[in-house]
């Protein structure tokens, strides 16, 4: 019998009779009939395992860390970096609704925008601005196409008002159209980098439409917090570097002091070298050789040694590439912000210096080894010049040297105050930052008179884009308002996960126990098809990236009690077939065939339902209709292909009639 | 085990008495939807909305007096599955959020020493709230012609038509119910809310399942009794197909249960509605879908070919 194991992967069907010794081998379990659907069903078993193991170590992970405090979850934390975020990344994602956190729709508040692109107000436009205001606030239509219908009503040009008075009212139009489009750029910017310096895990900030912003931050609960930072005026200040020799003294002594401390204090010593070894050996030889050339004048140390001698220098380079400016990898980045948040760090730093972080991290290191790395540039606190004197801003490419530069242009006020700043500072760098976050340190070439600046080293025309917009949130800010604020508290969520589990468990327990009394055998393999449709469920949900919401869990309730009607529909027309006198192989075989038009017609309607529901739902409701399409493909497979393979193989071994009650 | 034996239970004999039950049903679900109406959720309606835990039981009282204080004379109070957790609403439109920041300082103000934590607070400006109505019809709309179509290509125009007519049955039945026990039972609030559209059109889906499932069994006997009388059949194969509906209708019924008892406030409305629609949709399918097609068949003395 054992020689027919080799048959497995021909294609070969021998005739098949109950009693035939070919079709056996190994106990019925390789029979080449269902080898192609055991393989199959074992492979997606294999992956659901695989789909969902990152769900199950992201709670273990988590489970662990709640047991700790303090400092102990911090190093906890520090240890088990790359395996948290690992994990993380692949668990199944759970709706606001289920972890509490906050979801904002912004919009650009475009008639802001106009009334403050508009010069020469007099009463006619402010008339005008008034009704474009009481329309917009119905319509579905731009506010710029509402403000040229009102124009072109009264008959007058749009160019009194904007850009000169030889423009049409299509040029008009079309700049304004173009700068609202800009405004959202903007503000996108803004809130992005606003989000990135607050800290949320896993923040999504998405734009929606032509002027909308929808920012989710999971976890968070200080909401009035979160509201200010989110509508509140940019502030883009222009800050002076610091020199770089008063830069390394005062990171020597922050390097001396951690040094010093973290011989006795362990859980700053655990934070800092938690992870050296493995952080180290992918550390670029180069970054440590330039590391150990600036700072060790001790000579050669192995990484290890290096780190304990230097905790600071091991994690925030200081390069003689980038003279003046630190260098942290992304990993250490919230390592290095603990550090100089602490007290006695604080107290190295002068009172007019502080660090600031850059808002885009830049890819450094050899071929192969590339890591990205923020650069934390020291600078001087008071800021030499606010945004607001700029009027305008615009990158293009230099004919000249074919490389991407940004123009800025500021007016009379500060162009004095810049040409004084300039003039003082040459060969200096200073840095542009919008609130707090550097996004370019230019160095001052020659003094700037009139206000014309222009900005170049750009490394891309992302770069210089970028820079435009940032420039462009002093000239002009973005004003957003916020038109849908939802939050969940975590309180409320974990009530609603629990409520969701304890209802998911009495469901699964009822249907289960319900179909072994009712189909007795047959009732215990559509059970054991329904565990199958749970885990692929799920799998399913953490392969796409979905995202699991409360309704979402009333969606898997739901498969639950729909996912039997399949096997329901089956196993009463076996039974009507073995009434009617038919052989046990023979009623399953009717029972599949003809309960099939039924199952399928009637599964195909709430699949219908559920791509609608998708379609036009939003967040919670999505997370419905995404369990309610997932689980009918799924229960459709389990109930049709998992059971019939059971019950072939139960048929064939025993050659005798399966109970289905 | 068996709940039912082969059955033959004469159901189109019966069908008119039930006609009047579901018209009577119907009747006082109508007149609650024009009385008492619907109780729009935050989503549709706009405004602010705001679920806070205190940590000791609250008088509802005191809460509508410390609204009406601060201007909120237009605020819906009421618990929100227990006697310490309230929801507050009220249609009030203002600049970003500051409405909830006043419910928060006026709550603060009337209850020093019962503090509280805000569970959920949602905000919904004018423009959202017309966009999610709008999207909410479009649903419905997308997903009837979505039906329409599936029908009117699957069966005989007739047998569609009394498809079609059970399921406007059943969401008018339920729409009246809802609107009936909405706010009667205590902790029973049935807020019309974005996932009570989600709950109307999976009964939508859920009912056509059953009808479809019967008018299958209509069709393969059809074939196989070619002379039998309209009524007869269609008894026939619902008595057949009866331990199959009952079953299935019973699974899903006991999972929405599960879900109404123990799966709290956010799905209760949700759970309640589908409850309603799936025995509905059961009866439905029965005394709507296949009665009027008999209706039409027994008067016009024609066939009633399911299909061609």
């Amino acid at each position: 019998m054992r020689a027919y194991i080799y048959e497995l992967g021909r294609t070969v069907l021998y005739p098949f009779h109950a009693t035939d010794p070919r079709t056996f081998d190994l106990g019925g379990f390789f029979v080449k009939k269902y080898a192609g659907r055991l393989i199959i069903i074992a492979a997606c078993v294999f992956l659901a395992v695989y789909e969902l193991l990152p769900t199950w170590r992201d709670y273990q992970l988590r489970q662990d860390l709640g047991k700790l405090a303090g400092d102990d979850s911090l190093s906890y934390v520090t240890r088990h970096e790359t395996e948290l975020r690992d994990a993380r990344a692949r668990r199944i994602k759970l709706g606001l609704d289920l972890q509490g956190g906050m979801r904002v729709v912004l919009e650009v508040n475009v008639l802001k925008l106009i009334e403050d692109l508009a010069k020469n107000k007099d009463d006619t436009f402010n008339q005008i601005m008034k009704e474009v205001h009481a329309e917009a606030r119905t319509s579905e239509e731009s506010p710029v196409l509402l403000l040229r219908r009102k124009f072109e009503a009264r008959g007058i040009r749009m160019s009194r008002y904007y850009r000169n008075l030889r423009d049409s009212n299509d040029d008009i139009y079309k700049f304004l159209d173009d700068e609202s489009t800009k405004a959202i750029d903007r503000g996108m910017e803004i809130v992005r980098n606003r989000v990135d310096q607050y800290g949320v895990s896993e923040p999504s900030i998405q734009k929606l439409g032509g002027s909308r912003i929808i920012v989710e931050l999971p976890g968070v609960t200080h909401e009035t917090e979160v509201r200010q930072l989110l509508q509140g005026t940019a502030l883009l200040e222009f800050k002076l570097l610091k020199e770089p020799d008063v830069t390394y003294r005062v990171a020597e002594s922050i390097d001396k002091l951690l040094a010093a401390s973290a011989k006795t204090d362990t859980a700053l010593a655990d934070s800092l070298f938690a992870g050296t070894a493995s952080a180290d050996s992918s550390k670029s030889d180069s970054t440590k050789a330039d590391t150990q050339k600036i700072s060790t004048p001790e000579g050669e140390l192995s990484a290890e040694e290096f780190s304990r001698k230097h905790p600071f220098f091991s994690i925030v380079i200081f390069s003689q590439q980038f003279p003046g400016e630190g260098l942290v990898s992304e990993d250490n980045k919230e390592k290095v912000r603990r550090l100089l948040d602490r007290e006695d760090v604080q107290k190295l730093i002068p009172n007019d210096m502080e660090f600031l972080w850059s808002a885009k991290s830049r890819i450094l290191g050899e071929k192969g080894q590339e890591k990205k790395f923020f650069t934390l540039y020291p600078v001087k606190k008071t800021a030499e010049l606010t945004g607001g004197v700029i009027v305008n801003a615009k990158w293009q490419i230099d004919p000249s040297y074919n490389k991407p530069i940004v123009t800025m242009e500021m007016n009379s006020e500060g162009s004095r105050e810049w040409a004084r700043i300039t003039g003082a500072n040459i060969n200096k760098r200073i840095a542009i930052v919008l609130d707090n976050s550097v996004f370019s340190a230019p160095n001052v070439l020659t003094k700037i008179t009139g206000g014309h600046s222009e900005i170049e080293g750009m490394e891309s025309e992302t770069e210089a884009k970028l820079l435009e917009i940032v420039l462009k949130a002093g000239a002009l800010p973005a004003p957003v308002d916020i038109i849908e604020q939802r939050s969940v508290g975590p309180s409320l969520g974990e009530d609603s996960i629990r409520a969701g589990i304890t209802s998911s468990l009495v469901a699964i327990a009822l249907t289960v126990l319900f179909m072994a009394v009712y189909y007795r055998t047959g009732g215990l393999v559509a059970d054991f098809a329904l565990m199958f449709t749970v885990v692929f469920l799920l799998a399913i949900l953490a392969a796409f990236a979905g995202t699991l919401t409360m309704p979402g869990i009333a969606g898997i309730i739901l498969t639950l009690g729909v996912a039997v009607d399949a096997n329901v529909l089956i196993y009463e027309r076996i039974r009507e077939e073995t009434a009617g006198g038919k052989t046990p192989r023979a009623a399953i075989d009717a029972g599949y065939s003809k309960a099939f038009t039924a199952i399928f017609d009637s599964n195909l309607t709430t699949l219908l339902t559920g791509i609608i529901l998708y379609q036009f739902g939003t967040g919670p409701v999505q997370g419905f209709a995404l369990t309610l399409m997932i689980g009918i493909v799924v229960s459709l497979f389990s109930a049709i292909i998992i059971t019939r393979v059971v019950f072939d193989m139960m048929v064939d071994r025993s050659g005798v009639a399966v109970n289905f009650g | 085990m068996r709940f039912l034996g082969k059955t033959s239970i004469d159901f189109m004999g019966k069908r008119h008495l039930w006609y009047a039950v579901s018209a009577t049903v119907i009747g006082l679900g109508m007149i609650s939807l024009v009385v008492k109406g619907v109780n729009y959720g935050i989503d549709f309606l706009g405004g602010t909305e705001i679920v806070v835990r205190f940590a000791d039981n609250v008088d509802v009282g005191d809460i509508r007096s410390a609204m009406d204080k601060n201007g909120f004379t237009k605020a819906e109070i009421k618990t929100f599955g227990s006697e310490r957790d309230i929801l507050i609403r009220t249609p009030e439109q203002e600049e970003g959020t500051v409405v909830g920041d006043r419910i928060r300082a006026a709550l603060q103000a009337q209850f020093p020493k019962n503090p509280f934590i805000v569970q959920k607070e949602d905000k919904i400006g004018p423009k959202i709230g017309a966009e999610l109505r709008r999207d909410a019809i479009y649903a419905v709309l997308a997903s009837l012609v979505a039906i329409l179509l599936y029908l009117g290509f699957r069966f005989k125009f007739l047998w569609a038509a009394g498809a079609v007519a059970a399921l406007f049955h059943d969401v008018l039945l339920t729409l009246g119910l809802v609107s009936i026990f909405d706010g009667v039972i205590p902790h029973l609030n049935l807020e019309f809310n974005q996932t009570m559209v989600a709950a109307f059109l999976t009964l939508v889906g859920l009912s056509n399942n059953d009808t479809v499932v019967i008018f299958d069994r209509i069709r393969e006997n059809q074939k196989l009794f070619r002379n039998m009388d309209l009524p007869t059949l269609i008894n026939k194969s619902v008595n057949e197909v009866l331990s199959r509906t009952i079953i299935t209708s019973g699974t899903v019924f006991v999972v929405l249960a599960v879900l109404l008892f123990f799966g709290g406030e956010v799905t209760r409305g949700f759970a309640f509605a589908s409850l309603v629609g799936i025995v509905t949709g059961t009866y439905s399918s029965i005394y709507i879908a296949s009665a009027l097609v008999v209706e039409v068949v027994v008067r016009t003395r024609t066939q009633g070919k399911l299909i061609d």
